[in-house]
């Protein structure tokens, strides 16, 4: 009976993160991610890199979501201002990753947007093949 | 469709409406257009030209040509963000605010002097232009206010002397 319970509550455990854990797989996401178009003046769809989703509290670094024009993530975009990664005394730790199996990934240098106004560096995580980079491409 | 947003400004005489041709070479009662540029992964973002020297009375018009990105066309003048004054005394600062892709602002500046303005998410970038309007007579701002302002930024703008030898300044 004891060992009937405890594999229970194991189970729970087990299923409880993914129960709780952001539906982000599909445009939009749950949880509190928020249109980044609707946040800030910026196009809903920015070439390279896809529409954006973030959740505002955890801005400048995000993670943010990022989906191709039929709604799939295609990666997960940290947003990392240029002034923070030299200063000594300023880390990012903990950033969420709620993308899943990420790809490969590409760092560059972004000179501002609004949401985040100061140089910083782009670090995409990409969920998809190189190849299909191109689902985020400009028209 | 592509809808463009356009806002006619014209300092010192109130909001005013004007013609909206697109010229490659302005006519003198055409507006003078300023390109807001970017490359494809937003690492480098600026105004084409960068340096502009006009008669007074022409209209500026800046365009987003930019398809990744939103700028604005800000006046240096203490009623936008506290930035210090780079515009004549008397003149009225103005702020487009943020453009879309393909959206445009103009602005008619009568009064003689040098004008410096920033785009606001891309000042630390550099992103900044100057006109010059007429024949200045007051020292180049960047010489009386440059305090508060980025180094990337003061650094950007092309000399008064630059601007009244080439008439055009472009930097790409």
């Amino acid at each position: 009976m004891s060992f009937r319970f405890a594999a229970a509550i194991a189970l729970a455990a087990f299923a409880l993160p993914a129960m709780a854990a952001d539906q982000v797989e599909k445009a939009p996401p749950s949880g509190a991610y928020k249109k980044v178009s609707e946040l800030v003046k910026l196009p809903d769809f920015l070439p390279g890199l896809g529409q954006l989703f973030v959740d505002p509290k955890t801005l400048p670094a995000g993670p943010f979501l990022a989906y191709d024009r039929d709604g799939r993530l295609v990666s997960t975009v940290y947003m990392l201002p240029v002034e923070d990664l030299s200063n000594k005394d300023k880390r990012f730790d903990d950033l969420a990753a709620p993308g899943g199996k990420v790809d490969h990934v590409d760092v560059y240098f972004n000179a501002g947007h609004p949401g985040v106004e100061k140089p910083h560096a782009h670090v995409v995580l990409w969920h998809v093949p190189k190849a299909d980079e191109s689902r985020v491409a400009a028209k | 469709m592509t809808l463009t947003r356009r806002h006619i400004l014209r300092i010192g005489e109130g909001l005013v409406l004007a013609g909206l041709a697109q010229p490659h070479h302005p006519l003198a009662d055409e507006p003078v257009e300023i390109r807001m540029q970017g490359n494809a992964d937003g690492s480098h973002v600026w105004f084409d030209p960068v340096g502009l020297l006009i008669q007074p009375g022409r209209t500026i018009r800046w365009i987003n040509l930019d398809p990744g990105n939103s700028h604005t066309a800000t006046a240096y003048h203490p009623q936008n963000f506290e930035h210090p004054r780079r515009i004549p005394e008397s003149a009225r600062p103005w702020n487009s605010d943020y453009l879309l892709p393909n959206e445009s602002f103009s602005v008619t500046l009568d009064v003689e002097g040098i004008y410096d303005f920033f785009c606001v998410p891309h000042e630390h970038a550099g992103m900044v232009g100057r006109i010059i309007v007429g024949h200045p007579v007051s020292p180049p701002a960047d010489d009386a206010n440059a305090s508060g302002i980025p180094e990337a930024a003061r650094l950007a703008f092309p000399s008064v002397e630059e601007i009244m030898n080439r008439g055009i300044v472009r930097r790409m």
